[in-house]
């Protein structure tokens, strides 16, 4: 279970501070698939960085009982300068796991070939989202963050994530953060959706939909 | 203290981690790859000895100059390396905070470390080639030098725990910081002994924690004939105090960091 509790969070602007987060409660149980809904700039990202751990916010508390990934997106979590290779052995050295099965695995999953030998900041976004993929797969967490980067690229391999996170992690739970209602509807089990900074959260999933559909 | 075990593990493996990333990234695999960090220390100290003895014959303070300058040199470089790689690290290594075991702190000890190792390897280089030529003598006291570097480390160290957090704070400081780093030069205790200085200004240079170490290291290398002046404890009152504002500051600044 990840709980939020009562979190805030403000960023500093030209002139004073906005705010993004104003209270937000929220919990995530074991196996559940939680929708993260909004607008552009709701603050969708933030509280995913926030439940990752990678900001801390303003005030409030947020209890971790489960092991969560870092926010899975296109940036973030590589240093762009090294190669995918390099980015895989980092990872793994500082997870702990050998490198060698998630060299092995990254090659597999990825089938970027060669260019995982080239610096990760020449990669395309879809190429970037792969890697992404591939790394926190490998590392195994029981709740996984996914920020916008929800089945992209092409069919194939769409497929091949649609089995690994749905079908063989399908007991692991998962924050996502998405404009696509179609892939909303068809994976996650509760929903929430982000407005002024408030959560509501729905666990008919077709009517947040409805309610983001009217934002 | 089994959580404690776990934790000290953690923090190797990370630590050990981001020791290769950054050496990787800074110097590649090409060529001689990380030894390139002794490549600027090296050639600062040199081309200052050399400079010094073709202004000032081939004697200072009753030592070869080239020994002297290369023995104050080198670690004023690594001080004022560290301090500028100091600046602005955590704005720079944002995307590590997407990994929750590693901890700000990490950051800074790891560029510090670093430039250590580096700094230190180009001393005994340096040490070794200029021995090699009867120009720098065998150390007097092995224990002592360490100890002066160790002295002087910490001071290094707590300056870039209190540098790294406030340069994230105020753009300002983080422009002036470079001068400051400049104007370090006469309280480092590289270009003087404090035996040679006028009462007035040892008590002043003495008010500085790296003179101590400064002096700590050239009594290991030559020995008694240059009067060294250090005390043991004077340092830590300085430096202790500093790196735990040092820590407190790191603390505030992690709170407001902003991660792409």
């Amino acid at each position: 279970m990840i709980a939020c509790q009562d979190l805030h969070k403000s960023y500093r602007t030209g002139h004073g501070r906005r705010d993004v987060l104003k209270g937000i409660n929220l919990t995530i149980n074991k196996g559940e698939r939680v929708a993260l809904l909004g607008r552009n700039g709701a603050g969708k990202s933030t509280l995913i960085k926030q439940i990752g751990g990678v900001e801390m916010p303003d005030s409030g508390r947020i209890m971790r009982h489960m092991t969560n990934s870092w926010p899975i997106g296109f940036n973030g979590g590589f240093q762009g300068s090294l190669t995918g290779f390099d980015n895989a052995r980092f990872i793994a050295r500082i997870y702990g796991r050998s490198y060698a099965d998630m060299r092995e695995f990254v090659e597999e999953f990825t089938e970027l070939g060669g260019v995982l030998k080239m610096p990760v900041k020449t990669y395309s976004s879809g190429m970037r989202a792969r890697l992404a993929f591939a790394l926190s797969l490998a590392i195994e967490f029981d709740c996984y963050l996914i920020d916008e980067v929800i089945l992209v690229g092409d069919q194939n391999f769409q497929r091949k994530c649609h089995h690994e996170l749905f079908e063989k992690r399908a007991d692991r739970a998962m924050v996502i953060a998405s404009h696509d209602m179609y892939t909303i509807s068809d994976i996650c089990n509760r929903a929430v959706v982000l407005e002024n900074g408030i959560a509501t959260g729905y666990d008919d999933v077709t009517a947040a939909i409805e309610r983001y559909n009217s934002l | 203290m089994a959580s404690l075990r776990k934790g000290w593990d953690i923090q190797t493996r990370v630590i050990g981690a981001l020791m290769l990333r950054e050496l990787t990234t800074r110097f590649g695999r090409e060529n001689i790859g990380f030894l390139w960090i002794m490549v600027e220390p090296l050639l600062f100290a040199v081309l200052v000895g050399l400079l010094w003895r073709a202004a000032k014959g081939p004697v200072e303070y009753g030592v070869d100059i080239i020994a002297f300058v290369v023995s104050g040199y080198i670690p004023l470089v690594f001080f004022r390396s560290t301090i500028s790689r100091a600046v602005n690290s955590f704005t720079a290594n944002g995307s590590l905070m997407y990994h929750r075991q590693i901890k700000i702190l990490d950051l800074i000890l790891v560029r510090f470390m670093i430039e250590m190792i580096g700094h230190m390897m180009a001393y005994l280089f340096i040490a070794l080639a200029l021995g090699a030529f009867g120009l720098f003598p065998m150390p007097y006291d092995v224990g002592f030098m360490m100890l002066g570097w160790l002295y002087y480390s910490l001071f290094t160290l707590a300056i870039a725990l209190v540098v790294a957090p406030l340069s994230e704070m105020s753009e300002v400081l983080e422009k002036i910081i470079p001068v400051t780093n400049y104007m370090m030069v006469p309280f480092s205790g590289a270009f003087y002994l404090v035996g040679s200085l006028y009462t007035e200004a040892a008590d002043v240079v003495l008010y500085f924690p790296p003179v101590h170490g400064m002096e700590m290291m050239r009594y290991g290398v030559f020995g008694p004939s240059i009067d060294p002046q250090y005390d043991f404890v004077y340092p830590l009152t300085i430096i202790l105090p500093f790196m735990a504002l040092g820590l407190v500051l790191c603390r505030v600044v992690r709170r407001r960091l902003v991660v792409e």
